[in-house]
């Protein structure tokens, strides 16, 4: 079956409030991606094409050369890259041979624009996540 | 339209991608192609999506041209984009049977979504969805290979220039040799033979994969191509004329003894893109 399992992404705060219907139509989207050892999966300073699930491996990071918390199976990385198609803020390298789920902004866009209840959910979600970000200043 | 075509059958650009059109007009006109077939934009979606139905078709399809198996993107774009994405769409040299084409066509697909290829977009003001088609040939194992233009690119003169290595060609168009470089006439006569620093050549593994290695020492500055091999890349260079029109950029093999046409385009600049 393509795509990831529901469940999976609405682990994502971003997507945390959609109903399974909705989340569905999200998950499907979502295409395998494999990196071998040693593999740059992004770079700091580079546009954004997708937004990853790892499935399996591990991943180092590194912003401004510092080394982060490694990823492992279960993390994610890249869901703003889908509203805002910005620059990626860390380097992250796989560790291992590394199988991620990625969506592309090019596959989400459409979605969301043809489906304002998606559309809105994500605007409350990123409201809840600025308020939880300034509170935090 | 999720279809997979003979390159003979390859014809729309908005559904295949200028590559394979590319090749489906040389497969028209008579040039001698490696086989192969063309995948539409469509498909590759499907393939890298974990479509089961498009997996076996495309599947189905490749399985007749054996392997191993080059697999190359054919960008859908918009006009003359192939050119400019051409460092940015993958080629997979030594895919090793039909079985595993798919899981090529998905790393084709990412290819054109990703981080690089939407950073170039962003700043070539082609900020569309990618789409990508695929073309899959079977992949020679070539004694000789290399480029030809069948107009000096540099100075413009009316002859052939030819650049050959052994192996496969991936070591000139890379830079990883200094090639053997040859002037011909249009009616033939040989007019420089210059021979290079052939050091390492890229041969075909048949268990799939390429490997690079170095080449024995007595044939590093020997000429690889012989007068009769220069006479048929001339008639290459006339009949690609034929086909697509005047000053061309050619890729060629010789495999088995057969002189095959991987590639022809428009020469654009002086040494052209790849």
């Amino acid at each position: 079956m393509p795509g990831i399992p529901v469940d999976v992404l609405r682990r994502v705060p971003l997507f945390a409030d959609l109903s399974k219907r909705e989340a569905q139509q999200i998950a499907r989207l979502f295409k395998e991606r494999r990196f071998a050892e040693g593999e740059t999966v992004v770079r700091e300073g580079s546009g954004g094409a997708a937004f990853f699930f790892i499935d399996s491996g591990e991943a180092t990071v590194s912003v401004a050369g510092k080394p982060r918390t490694p990823l492992k199976p279960g993390d994610y990385f890249g869901e703003i890259a889908l509203i805002d198609e910005g620059a990626r803020t860390a380097t992250i390298t796989a560790l291992s041979e590394l199988v991620c789920y990625g969506l592309t902004y090019w596959d989400f866009r459409p979605l969301v624009q043809k489906n304002g209840a998606i559309g809105w959910k994500l605007l409350q979600s990123l409201a809840k996540n600025l308020r939880v970000a300034q509170q935090g200043e | 339209m999720k279809s997979v075509v003979p390159l003979a059958k390859a014809r729309d650009d908005a559904i295949f991608g200028s590559k394979a059109v590319g090749l489906g007009q040389a497969a028209r006109g008579g040039l001698p192609l490696p086989p192969g077939v063309a995948l539409s934009g469509s498909i590759v979606e499907a393939v890298a999506g974990g479509e089961e139905r498009a997996i076996r078709k495309v599947t189905r399809c490749v399985r007749p041209l054996g392997s191993p198996l080059a697999v190359r993107s054919s960008a859908v774009d918009e006009d003359g984009a192939e050119a400019s994405f051409a460092g940015q769409h993958l080629t997979l040299l030594g895919v090793q049977s039909s079985e595993v084409v798919s899981e090529a066509v998905r790393e084709i697909w990412w290819s054109a979504n990703s981080d690089s290829a939407i950073t170039y977009r962003q700043r070539s003001n082609l900020f569309v969805r990618p789409s990508v088609g695929v073309v899959v040939q079977a992949l020679l194992d070539p004694e000789v290979a290399g480029v030809m233009f069948t107009q000096n690119p540099i100075t413009g003169v009316d002859e052939r220039v030819i650049e050959a290595s052994w192996g496969l060609g991936e070591v000139v168009v890379a830079g990883r040799v200094i090639p053997d470089h040859f002037r011909v006439a249009r009616s033939g006569e040989v007019l420089e033979r210059t021979p290079g620093a052939k050091k390492v050549a890229v041969r075909t593994l048949p268990d799939g994969g390429t490997a690079e290695e170095q080449v024995a020492p007595e044939l590093v500055e020997r000429l690889c191509l012989d007068e009769g091999q220069l006479a048929e890349l001339n008639r290459l260079a006339d009949r690609c004329e034929e086909v697509y029109g005047p000053a061309r950029d050619i890729e060629w093999a010789i495999a088995g003894g057969e002189l095959y046409l991987l590639q022809c385009r428009a020469v654009t600049r002086a040494g052209s893109s790849r």
